[in-house]
C-alpha cells in the first residue's frame, strides 16, 4: 500500500463529490433535505467568522497530529497512535500546570510544553521499540496504546487529579492564567496557530536540509537500499516516533490549555484519527497537510451545525470522513490499475 | 488417456520456435527452438540467470513471447494466462507451492474443479487416491496439507496437473526443496509419468539429477540454447560443466598490471552463514574473482565482507583491524565500498534522484554536522555523471530513468568517489551491453591502483579478463584458489563449480 502519488490531485475533487453524493443518499434516507443538509453543512463551516474561528481552532490540533503522522508514514512505520500521544500530551502538560502553579508564565508554559512532549514522544517511542526489539506490529500495538492513553487520562480526571469543587464532574481544577496558551487580541484563535508554522517550517528544514531528513526518505523509499548504505534504521523509527507523539503531544497540550483551560475527557474527540486520514491523503508536504487539515475541521464544524440544525446523528461527520478517505483510495485504485475490456490478462 | 510407445520419433507433442524475450534491455530468451516429445524427460540445463524458468513461464502462459511460435500438437498456440495453459495440457510445479494449508490433499486438488454443489469428501479421496497409486505417488489423501513435508505437498501439486489431464508437466527446480530420499522418490515417480505418455521438463542447474533423470538435455546459456544432446549421447560430466559455463570470449581487455599493495582484506577460517573456513588474502592492487554457481554462499561472503553480517567463526580484518572493530563506525570514505548485484533494488532508490542516489553512501562527506551542503553534492553528482559517462538528461532525473548500463555506471562513480581501499563488486556487469560492459571493466581495472577488488561473478569470461586470481566457491567452500593462469583451464573450473574436486575426477 502507497500513499497517492501527487500525480493523482484530479482524484480528490471527484471522490469529494462521490462521497457527498453518498452523504445526501443518507441524508435522504433519514428524511431530511440533502439540499438544505449541505447548505447546513457549508454555513456551520463557512457561514460566518466565528464558525471560521470554529474550523480554524480545530484545524490545528488535526494539522500538528498529522503532520507527525506523516513523517513516520513516510519511513512506512504505520502508526495510528496520535490520539493516545494526544491524550498523553495533555496529561504530561497538565502534570506540570498543577504541580508548578505558582510559576510564572514565562517558566510555566516552556516547562508544560517540555513535558508534553516528553509523555507523548515517550508514549510513541514504547511502541517502536517494542517493533525493534521484539518484531511486534505497531500498527496493533499503537492502537491498543490509544486506548490505553485515555483510560490513563480517564483515571486521572475521575480519580487524583479530580477537582473538588467540579460537583463531581470528571476533569480538573481550571489552569492558573500562567498556564494557559493566550490568545490573539480580539479572536478566539490562540498562539497554536503560531506553533504550527513554527513547526512545519522546522519540519520542513529537517527533512530537506539535514542528513537525518535525507535518511529518513531514503529508508522510507527503500529499506533494503538504506540497509545497503549503512543507514541507522532503528535510531530513525525511534526519532520519527518520538517526533510524532511531542507533536501529538503539544496539540493535547493546546487543547488543554488555550480551549478548554483544564483536562476532561471530552478532549479526545478523535483528532489523532482524523489526523491519519489527513496524513494519508496529503503525503508529506506541510502545505497540503495544512489544506487537508483546515479541510476536515470544516467538515467537523459542518456535521456539528448539520447535528445540530437536521437532529442529524453525531456519527455522521465520522461517516462523511471515512466516505471521503475510502472513495479517495478507491479513486487511487482505478488510477493504478487500468480496467481493459475483454479480460486480457497484464 | 493413450499411452505413445518412446519409439522411433514421432512428431513432438510441443514445439517452441525461435521464442525471444526481453525485459528492457535484458535480453532473457534469444531464438530458442526446442521439442518436447510425449513419454520423455527433457532437462533444461543452466546457471541462474540462463532463462530456464523464463522460458518455461512462456510455455506455462504466465507470459507470451515477444517473438516466435509455441506449436502444440502442431498447430499454433497463444496463452493469454496459465489457466489457459492448463486447460491446454500445460502445466507447470513452481517452488513455492501453491496450496491451502488447513484443506485436505483431496481438497486441494480437486479445488475449482467440482462440478456439483455438494462435495462428498469420501468420494473426492477416493478418486485421488486411485490417480495418485497410478502414478505411484506415496500420499494420504485424507490428511489435511499443513502437516505434510515439503516432498508430500510437491505429490500434491503434480496432483494437481495431473488431475487435471496435463500431458506437459514442468518443474522448475524441483529438488531444491527436498530431501535426497524424496528426490530419489520424485525421480521414480517422474518415469513412472513419462511411461504413461506424459512428457516432462526438468528445470535444472545441478548436473547429477539431470544425468539420472534426463532423456535429452538442452543446456541453456545467456538466454541462448547452445547445445542438445541425448542423454545416451553424453559420456563425460565434463563435458556438460563445459558446455553450461560456456568457452566462447565475447569481449577481450587489455590489463596492465599494477604493483601489489599492503592486504585489505584477511579471511582466515572464516564459517557460518553456510559458509565453511574460507582462507584468502587480498591485497591492494589485485583483483580475486570469487566464481561459482549462485547459492553456494556468495551472499553471505558479501554480507560480511561488507559488514552487513558479523562473521560467525574464523577471523575476518579490513585494512589490518579486526571486523568487529573496523565496522564500529567504518569512515565513509577511504574504505569499503559496495557494488551491489540489484543495483535498482538495493544500490539506488529508483524514485528519488542522482543528487539523492549519490548522498546515498557519500552522505557523511556532504554534512559536516547537522545539514547537508546540497550544493556540493550537486556540483559531485554533476563531476560523476561527466566523468563516469552517465548518459542522463541531468542530476534531477530518477534513478529509474535510466538504463541499466547508465545505472551501473553512477553507482561505480559514486562508490569510487569514496576512494575506497576494498571495492566488492558483484555480477557488475551482468544484464549490460558490450560498451557498457567494457566501460565498467576498465574502471574496475583502474581502481587497482588505489583499492584490492573482491569481484563476485557468475560469469567466467569477467573473472577471467579481469582477475589474478579465481576463488571457485561451492557449497561455502572454496574449492580452490586459482592463479589466472592456471584458471584458464575451464575443464577444472566447470567441475570445481559442480563440486568435483579436480584430484578425483568422477565421470
Amino acid at each position: 500500500m502507497e500513499p497517492p502519488r501527487w500525480g493523482s490531485i484530479f482524484i480528490f475533487p471527484v471522490a469529494l463529490g462521490v462521497s457527498l453524493g453518498v452523504s445526501c443518499l443518507l441524508l435522504a434516507a433519514q428524511g431530511k433535505s440533502p439540499a438544505l443538509g449541505l447548505e447546513v453543512l457549508w454555513s456551520g463551516a463557512f457561514g460566518a467568522w466565528y464558525t471560521v474561528e470554529d474550523t480554524l481552532l480545530k484545524t490545528v490540533p488535526i494539522f500538528l497530529c498529522s503532520l507527525g503522522v506523516a513523517v513516520t508514514f513516510r519511513m512506512q512505520v504505520w502508526n495510528i497512535g496520535a490520539e493516545g500521544q494526544f491524550a498523553l500530551g495533555a496529561v504530561g502538560a497538565t502534570w506540570a500546570a498543577l504541580t508548578f502553579a505558582n510559576l510564572p508564565g514565562a517558566l510555566l508554559l516552556p516547562l508544560m510544553f517540555a513535558c508534553a512532549a516528553a509523555a507523548g514522544g515517550a508514549w510513541a517511542a514504547v511502541p517502536a521499540w517494542l517493533k525493534l526489539r521484539l518484531g511486534i506490529n505497531e500498527i496493533i500495538s499503537t492502537l491498543m496504546f490509544n486506548y490505553i492513553g485515555i483510560l490513563i487520562l480517564e483515571y486521572l480526571v475521575y480519580g487524583p487529579w479530580k477537582d473538588a469543587g467540579s460537583h463531581g464532574f470528571p476533569m480538573t481544577s481550571q489552569f492558573v492564567p500562567a498556564a494557559v496558551v493566550g490568545h490573539f487580541p480580539g479572536t478566539r484563535l490562540h498562539w497554536g496557530v503560531a506553533l504550527c508554522v513554527v513547526c512545519a517550517v522546522g519540519l520542513w528544514v529537517l527533512l530537506t536540509r539535514t542528513r537525518p531528513g535525507f535518511e529518513l526518505k531514503a529508508s522510507g523509499e527503500s529499506l533494503r537500499a538504506a540497509r545497503y548504505a549503512r543507514m541507522p534504521y532503528n535510531t530513525l523509527v525511534l526519532l520519527v516516533m518520538a517526533l510524532c507523539g511531542a507533536l501529538a503531544g503539544w496539540a493535547g497540550l493546546l487543547e488543554a490549555s488555550a480551549v478548554t483551560g483544564r483536562l476532561q475527557p471530552s478532549l479526545m474527540v478523535g483528532y489523532g484519527f482524523t489526523a491519519i486520514v489527513v496524513a494519508w491523503l496529503a503525503r508529506l508536504s506541510p502545505a497540503r497537510i495544512a489544506l487537508f487539515s483546515f479541510f476536515l475541521a470544516a467538515l467537523r464544524v459542518g456535521a456539528e451545525n448539520l447535528q445540530l440544525e437536521l437532529g442529524v446523528p453525531a456519527a455522521f461527520g465520522g461517516i462523511m470522513e471515512g466516505l471521503i478517505l475510502l472513495t479517495v483510495l478507491a479513486g487511487q485504485f482505478f488510477n493504478g490499475y487500468r480496467i481493459r475490456p475483454g479480460g486480457a490478462h497484464r | 488417456m493413450t499411452v505413445q510407445p518412446a519409439t522411433a520419433t514421432p512428431p513432438p507433442l510441443v514445439r517452441l520456435e525461435g521464442i525471444g524475450k526481453s525485459f528492457g534491455p535484458v535480453h532473457a530468451n534469444r531464438d530458442i527452438t526446442l521439442d518436447i516429445h510425449a513419454g520423455r524427460v527433457l532437462a533444461l540445463l543452466g546457471e541462474n540467470g540462463a532463462g530456464k524458468s523464463t522460458l518455461m513461464s512462456m510455455l506455462s502462459g504466465v507470459f507470451p513471447p515477444d517473438s516466435g511460435t509455441i506449436l502444440l500438437d502442431g498447430a499454433p498456440v497463444r496463452f493469454q494466462s496459465p489457466r489457459e495453459a492448463i486447460d491446454a495440457g500445460i502445466g507447470m510445479v513452481y517452488q513455492h507451492f501453491m496450496l491451502v494449508g488447513r484443506m485436505t490433499v483431496a481438497q486441494n486438488v480437486l479445488l475449482g474443479q467440482d462440478r456439483g454443489l455438494f462435495v462428498r469428501p469420501r468420494d473426492m479421496e477416493r478418486r485421488v487416491g486411485e490417480l495418485a497409486g497410478r502414478y505411484g505417488l506415496d500420499i494420504d489423501p485424507a490428511a489435511p496439507v499443513a502437516g505434510l513435508s515439503m516432498g508430500e505437498r510437491q505429490r500434491v501439486e503434480i496432483l494437481k496437473l495431473l488431475y487435471r489431464d496435463s500431458r506437459v508437466l514442468i518443474f522448475d527446480e524441483p529438488t531444491a526443496v527436498l530431501t535426497p530420499t524424496e528426490a530419489g522418490q520424485l525421480f521414480a515417480a517422474l518415469r513412472r509419468m513419462t511411461g504413461l505418455g506424459k512428457a516432462i521438463v526438468f528445470i535444472s542447474h545441478k548436473l547429477e539429477e539431470v544425468l539420472d533423470v534426463a532423456d535429452t538435455v538442452a543446456i541453456l546459456r545467456q538466454g541462448r540454447i547452445v547445445d542438445t544432446v541425448a542423454r545416451q549421447a553424453v559420456t563425460s560430466r565434463h563435458e556438460l560443466a563445459r558446455r553450461m559455463v560456456g568457452r566462447e570470449v565475447l569481449l577481450e581487455i587489455e590489463r596492465a598490471e599494477a604493483p601489489l599493495g599492503g592486504a585489505v582484506l584477511e579471511l582466515e577460517g572464516l564459517s557460518g552463514h553456510g559458509l565453511d573456513g574460507l582462507d584468502l588474502t587480498l591485497r591492494r592492487g589485485e583483483i580475486v574473482a570469487v566464481v561459482g554457481v549462485a547459492g553456494n554462499g556468495q551472499k553471505a561472503l558479501v554480507d560480511v565482507v561488507t559488514g552487513l553480517a558479523a562473521p560467525a567463526g574464523g577471523e575476518v580484518r579490513l585494512q589490518g583491524k579486526p571486523w568487529a572493530e573496523f565496522f564500529r563506525d567504518p569512515p565513509w570514505n577511504g574504505a569499503v565500498a559496495h557494488i551491489p548485484e540489484d543495483r535498482l533494488g538495493v544500490g539506488t532508490c529508483p524514485e528519488l534522484d542522482l543528487v539523492d542516489n549519490v548522498l546515498l553512501t557519500t552522505r557523511k562527506g556532504f554534512a559536516p554536522g547537522l545539514f547537508l551542503d546540497k550544493k556540493s553534492a550537486l556540483g559531485a553528482t554533476r563531476a560523476i555523471i561527466r566523468r563516469f559517462h552517465v548518459a542522463a538528461h541531468g542530476p534531477e532525473v530518477r534513478a529509474r530513468q535510466l538504463s541499466g548500463g547508465n545505472l551501473q555506471k553512477l553507482v561505480l562513480g559514486r562508490e569510487f568517489f569514496r576512494k575506497p581501499r576494498l571495492i566488492v563488486a558483484e555480477q557488475p556487469s551482468q544484464g549490460l551491453d558490450v560498451a557498457a560492459t567494457e566501460e565498467v571493466w576498465h574502471r574496475l581495472l583502474n581502481a587497482r591502483m588505489q583499492a584490492g577488488v573482491l569481484l563476485v561473478t557468475g560469469d567466467l569470461n569477467e573473472a577471467l579478463q579481469l582477475a589474478d586470481r579465481v576463488a571457485v566457491m561451492f557449497r561455502g567452500r572454496f574449492m580452490a584458489v586459482l592463479d589466472a593462469a592456471q584458471a584458464r583451464d575451464l575443464e577444472k573450473i566447470g567441475l570445481l563449480m559442480a563440486g568435483v574436486d579436480a584430484g578425483a575426477p568422477r565421470a
